[in-house]
């Protein structure tokens, strides 16, 4: 069979080709139907949906963080302000070989394996496509051209401007002012929508001091900004922008040239110092020493920074001793002697025989008078409240205590802030512990023993306060019982800002004012009442004050305390025999006020002075409060007290 | 000018016609066919310039292959439809030649190898050839015998398709070894296969289909058939085009968001917006108002294929032409599907209006086949 050989019908042929034709006409039409349908369907059924996610795809609402508020101290010097700095990021998803670019990175700039390694910490935390991640920060002016040049080898990483934090007076105002640092995640849970969106744009968060406390006024409101993004991330035109509002600008009580007066007076100690001015109960000073660069935490301090100030055991860079309790020894006696005499325990004239130790009745353990106890036998002899006070005499107060009780001391010292929190915006402050029969049941378990009382007259035993807390309480004594509740905040954005107190404490109202004058002459004598160098004169601090100065200008009253170190770290007693007698040594103390006995003139400044293991107040803290006062008023303030005494004299006169 | 006698009379060369026809007349140039696709040229071109943001160089270089394109078709157009019916064969072993050359010599590009690039000419696929070569032999053959094909020279006829779809697929190129596949197919479809036949092969690639997806497709088929039915299993991966490709179409709404106004492709979120996602631009700037009006365009030249291979006397011409156009078809209409998710993803460009080179240059030779038959294929010569 050859087909060749069949007759074919051309007809038929034809007839069949064009019916299959015809058929395929029909499905073409029916095909391109259900094309149709289908654009029908997603450009006129789902139109809305498709609309949206086109915009979705394309427009980006991106936070605006608002510029955080200055901070100044009192004479408009910035504390805290805000710099530009620029940062190395990297855009992952533009990078074509992560590591190899890391590396010739490395090659233009520093770049530790620290950096590395947060920098991929950072990376799986803000996961969001196409967002640059900071790899380091702050390069230099050389490093930011080094890159430059190399760009073009170099996709996906950019130089990004951005303010940060900077602390003008790095260590001195790290305890003061704190810092702020990156946000964490417990602090991001801890706070509510409306302020985690308010920190969409926010990298930092204060964490101590005033950044912390006054967070909320200085951080501002963020902006927001609608933004066109193509594929790659990159923006490509700003839509609608609402403009972020800057932090309030904050004024502080402080004065940066006494904080740095105070840093330079207290030298290489361990120990702080803070100053309130009594009229305000401002602080005018507050430092902790050592302390701490805060810049270095603002963008993300090394493990090796933060380990070397963690680890220093001994110097606790980042404990703020200002406010950290401690035993205060002798300087309570102004506060116990002025209960004495407004508890009608004690008059002017009232005395004791001090044999150098005061006995209990009926007990033979003898308590011994601390401040003779480098001293063989003997005592302060007779001794009234007066020369209890400027000699600093153990026996007296205990037997003075010993009569009041521990009600009464409690009670009364209480006005003076002791044993809680008086500043209304250090809220991290320590309480310290003023002592009571209450207070040793709850936290001790025992019962109130006759001995503890005899401790606490002294300021020792169960008795804690923060220098903070005996700055407020001599600004107290100063004020003649107006109490003022310790502040940082002087004035916001130029405003004079009055924090509101959350527990007001009423003023100490003496049955007789003279008491007053009675205890600030005292103290005024610990400091110029002239004593020879013998053991009995101790207490007072004239040798390493007043006796140094014979022209000065004021009178500055002042209370030595030199407290015993009640509890040392274990740790440390047997790591370093050295160490360990260094710090056995005792507390030293003075607290002080100035000018004082002084018609014309208010007491200026109140101020705690402590030096841990400085062992002796009158040789070591006297002078440092000493210098801190006359840089105060002789510098700052440029009191002319030989010419005031005179102006203010007249201007008293016509005023009245 | 469709009477036959008239036809008659002018058939012949170029040199037997006198002044008193026009140009076009003369070069056997179908003015309808052409200015059909000079019309899709200057519209894809329009679309193509939006679609590449604008870029000259892009656009002037595909409006220059248009221009080759357009002079390979009229030169194609004066070969002797005998010529071409008599070297078939020939034909047919040259294209299965170079299919093999290529896998000898061919370089990759896209992940198929299938070009083959000698020093001095431009580089070119061979396998876009056979989806004319094919139906071509097909044509041919199945025009000698009687129709509809007996059963034997189905099978000659199946052999015939299979081996260069093989040799396609062995290159790795899918897309293109189902076009040639199917032009062949087309060509036995309009020889008359029954029904029956053409519904039990439905059947059997029913019942294997199973059988590919689990024994012989590869991971990146398997993933375009999973991504088909649900795009947002991997929404960043593999479903990543078709869902950005139906956002920027459904975005476009009836009119469209403005020529040079797609933001989905200005901001590069379709991928291959100038290549095989166009219509999704055209779709996003110009809206179901643009894509009518080049589906307009198509159905104009499709009816125009079809027209010939109506008028065509013999029926070596009316399956070739037949076939020729139903490729075109589904060219065009895969690619649409593709796109807006009704068909897997096929790598297939959107005929005259991606941005392409050699697709471009195979079309418009089917379109000069198309003319040459029209021309040539009226009168019976033997």
């Amino acid at each position: 069979m050859t087909p060749k050989l069949q007759l074919k019908d051309h007809e038929a042929e034809q007839r069949l080709f064009i019916r299959r034709l015809s058929i395929a006409g029909v499905l073409i039409l029916l095909l391109f139907t259900a094309l149709i349908g289908k654009l029908a369907d997603l450009q006129i059924a789902n139109y809305e949906y498709f609309s949206a996610r086109s915009d979705d795809n394309r427009l980006h609402s991106q936070y605006v963080p608002p510029m955080r508020g200055l901070l100044f101290d009192r004479n408009g010097e910035i504390l805290a302000g805000n710099q530009p700095i620029f940062n190395l990021t990297v855009v992952s998803e533009q990078v074509e070989n992560l590591n190899g670019t890391l590396q010739f990175l490395g090659s233009l700039v520093r770049l530790t394996a620290e950096d590395i390694d947060q920098f991929r910490n950072r990376m799986q935390r803000n996961r969001v496509p196409f967002t640059s991640v900071p790899l380091r920060y702050a390069l230099s002016d050389e490093e930011k051209s080094r890159v430059a040049v190399n760009s073009h080898l170099l996709p996906g990483i950019a130089i990004e401007p951005q303010f940060v934090r900077s602390y003008p007076f790095n260590e001195l105002t790290a305890h003061s002012v704190g810092y702020v640092s990156e946000i964490n995640r417990e602090e991001l849970e801890r706070m509510n929508d409306g302020q985690r969106e308010n920190y969409g744009g926010t990298n930092h968060i204060g964490k101590s001091g005033i950044e912390f406390i006054y967070e909320e006024l200085l951080h501002g409101t963020v902006g927001y900004e609608t933004v066109e993004k193509n594929n790659l991330g990159q923006v490509m035109r700003r839509l609608d922008r609402t403009d972020p509002i800057a932090g309030h600008n904050l004024t502080l009580h402080m004065d940066s040239r006494l904080q740095i007066a105070a840093e330079r007076a207290l030298g290489d100690v361990r120990g702080a110092v803070v100053a309130i001015e009594p009229s305000t109960g401002g602080i005018l000073a507050m430092v902790s020493k050592p302390g701490f660069d805060p810049n270095l935490f603002v963008t993300g301090i090394t493990s090796k920074d933060y380990s070397m100030l963690v680890n220093d055991v001994v110097n606790t860079p980042l404990y703020n001793r200002s406010i950290s309790p401690y035993a205060p020894g002798s300087t309570v006696k102004p506060f116990i002697g002025l209960a004495g005499l407004e508890l009608n325990y004690v008059d002017y004239e009232y005395s004791i025989n001090d044999p150098g130790y005061f006995r209990l009745p009926n007990v033979s353990y003898r308590f011994g008078d601390w401040t003779l106890r480098t001293a063989i036998g003997g005592g302060h002899g007779q001794t009234n409240l007066q020369k209890a006070i400027y000699q600093s005499c153990d026996t007296f107060f205990y037997e003075l205590g010993n009569r009041m009780g521990i009600d009464d001391m409690h009670g009364f010292l209480s006005r003076f802030g002791l044993g809680e929190n008086l500043a209304m915006d250090i809220n991290f402050a320590r309480t310290g512990v003023l002592p009571s029969i209450d207070w040793k049941r709850e936290n001790v378990g025992e019962p109130w023993y006759p001995g503890n009382t005899l401790h606490a007259s002294i300021g020792q035993g169960y008795m804690l306060a923060t220098p903070m807390q005996m700055a407020t309480a001599t600004a107290i004594l100063a004020n003649e019982g107006r109490v003022v509740q310790p502040r940082m905040l002087k004035a916001v954005d130029n405003i004079p800002a009055e924090p509101v107190a959350e527990n007001p404490v009423d003023n100490l109202v003496l049955s007789d004012h003279d008491y007053w004058h009675f205890i600030h002459e005292s103290m005024t004598m610990v400091v110029h009442r002239p004593t020879s160098n013998v053991f009995r004169d101790y207490g007072g601090a004239y040798l390493t004050t007043a006796a140094l100065d014979p022209e000065m200008p004021y009178k500055m009253a002042g209370k030595t305390g030199t407290a015993q170190v009640v509890a040392i770290d274990q740790s440390i007693r047997s790591s370093d025999d050295i160490q360990v007698s260094e710090l056995n040594k005792d507390h030293a103390w003075f607290i002080s006020f100035a000018p004082a006995i002084n018609d014309y003139i208010e007491p200026k400044i109140a101020l705690a002075v402590f030096v841990e293991n400085g062992e002796s107040g009158s040789g070591v803290a006297a002078p440092i409060a000493k210098e801190i006062i006359d840089t105060y008023l002789l510098d700052i303030l440029q009191i002319d007290f030989g010419q005031s005494q005179q102006n203010l004299h007249l201007i008293s006169q016509t005023s009245e | 000018m469709n009477n036959p006698d008239f036809v008659r009379q002018t058939s012949g060369t170029l040199a037997d016609s006198t002044t008193r026809h026009p140009l076009w007349w003369q070069i056997h140039a179908d003015l309808p066919l052409v200015a059909g696709l000079v019309a899709l040229c200057i519209f894809g071109l329009f679309v193509l310039f939006s679609a590449s943001d604008g870029d000259q160089s892009i656009v002037t270089r595909q409006a220059m292959i248009m221009l080759v394109g357009m002079m390979t078709m009229l030169v194609v157009g004066q070969l002797n439809v005998q010529f071409l019916r008599r070297h078939a064969s020939s034909i047919y072993l040259a294209g299965l030649g170079m299919l093999g050359l290529v896998l000898i010599i061919g370089v990759e590009e896209n992940g198929a190898r299938s070009w083959i690039d000698l020093p001095g000419l431009p580089s070119f696929q061979p396998s876009e050839m056979m989806k004319f070569i094919v139906p071509l032999l097909l044509a041919s053959y199945l025009s000698r015998r009687q129709l509809p094909p007996r059963f034997l020279q189905l099978l000659i006829a199946a052999l015939l398709i299979l081996v260069p779809v093989a040799l396609v697929v062995l290159q790795n190129d899918t897309g293109t070894a189902i076009m040639v596949f199917m032009s062949g197919v087309f060509a036995l479809l309009l020889a008359g296969i029954r029904w029956g036949i053409v519904l039990s092969g439905l059947f059997t690639l029913l019942l294997a289909s199973p059988a590919w997806y689990f024994f012989l497709a590869q991971e990146h088929q398997k993933n375009r058939i999973l991504t088909f039915f649900d795009p947002y299993r991997d929404p960043t991966g593999a479903g990543y085009n078709i869902i950005q490709s139906q956002i920027a179409i459904g975005s476009g709404g009836v009119h469209g968001k403005g020529y040079g106004n797609g933001a989905q492709s200005h901001l590069d979120f379709i991928p291959e917006s100038n290549t095989d996602f166009i219509l999704a631009v055209l779709a996003e700037e110009l809206g179901l108002l643009g894509v009518l009006f080049l589906i307009g365009l198509y159905l104009f030249v499709l009816a125009r294929g079809f027209f010939i291979a109506y008028i065509v006397k013999d029926m070596f011409s009316r399956l070739l032409a037949g076939s020729i156009t139903l490729t075109f078809f589904l060219y065009v209409f895969v690619n649409m599907a593709m796109v807006s998710g009704l068909l897997p993803v096929i790598g297939l460009p959107l005929p005259l209006i991606s941005r392409s080179g050699t697709s471009i240059l195979t079309l418009f030779i089917g379109f000069g086949l198309l003319m040459s038959l029209q021309r040539h294929g009226r009168s019976p010569s033997s």
